[in-house]
């Protein structure tokens, strides 16, 4: 994930690396993943959401697309 | 406390107190342990996910969200100066310590540094947006890039 200064500046990004345009999130919802992933990664019990944790954290965000559906990770299945 | 959580302490202990994530060897004199002990706990963190090892020297590479490499992702808490891997990870430094941050990072099309302050538990409003190139499913399979 990359930080732009605007919409304008993603697309002119994609234009010109020609990588196909993907989903922005704004400041506000990548503070709530940042407090979500590591609000307790300094403690005894931290740990890393697995997909079905995650696919929570998205939706609560209003971030629903299959695009942030990571359930067909291996991750925790391994 | 099993061997494994002891060195995921120290590590993000020894990061936390001195800005740097620490050499392996010195993870392993801190602790007493032997490096081939302190090996195989960061080769579990790693399958969990919370840990990158660089490929080649065995150190570690991430100990997410602090990086051990330089990046353009730079958060300043107090004294202290921390690389992040990405943007979403210089944020979760504020979020793991819980401070007031600055941070300071770079827009991916022009260049131009984006300063960010987070104040009381939350980031100042500040014009930008961020870019996810990769779908979730696959952001490890080849996290540094993602």
């Amino acid at each position: 994930m990359l930080g732009f200064r605007s919409e304008a500046h993603v697309d002119a990004w994609c234009e010109e690396t020609g990588l196909e345009r993907r989903p922005s999130i704004s400041l506000e919802q990548q503070w709530q993943l940042g407090i979500e992933w590591y609000k307790n990664r300094l403690t005894v019990e931290s740990r890393r959401p697995g997909p079905e944790e995650m696919k929570a954290i998205f939706t609560a965000l209003g971030l629903d697309d299959p695009f942030w559906d990571a359930t067909s990770d291996l991750f925790g299945e391994q | 406390m099993n061997m494994e959580t002891l060195v995921k302490l120290e590590i993000y202990r020894t990061t936390t107190d001195t800005g740097q994530v620490p050499k392996l060897t010195s993870v392993a004199r801190a602790l007493g342990l032997s490096r081939a002990e302190v090996d195989a706990a960061c080769d579990s963190l790693q399958n969990k996910r919370l840990l990158v090892l660089d490929r080649g020297s065995g150190e570690i590479r991430m100990a997410p969200p602090f990086s051990a490499i330089p990046t353009p992702h730079e958060v300043t808490v107090g004294d202290y100066r921390y690389y992040a891997n990405c943007i979403w990870d210089a944020f979760g430094v504020a979020a793991a310590l819980g401070a007031d941050a600055n941070i300071a990072t770079v827009c991916a099309d022009c260049g131009e540094t984006m300063l960010f302050q987070v104040r009381d538990g939350k980031p100042v409003p500040e014009p930008c947006v961020i870019h996810y190139a990769v779908p979730a499913a696959h952001w490890w399979d080849d996290i540094v890039y993602t």
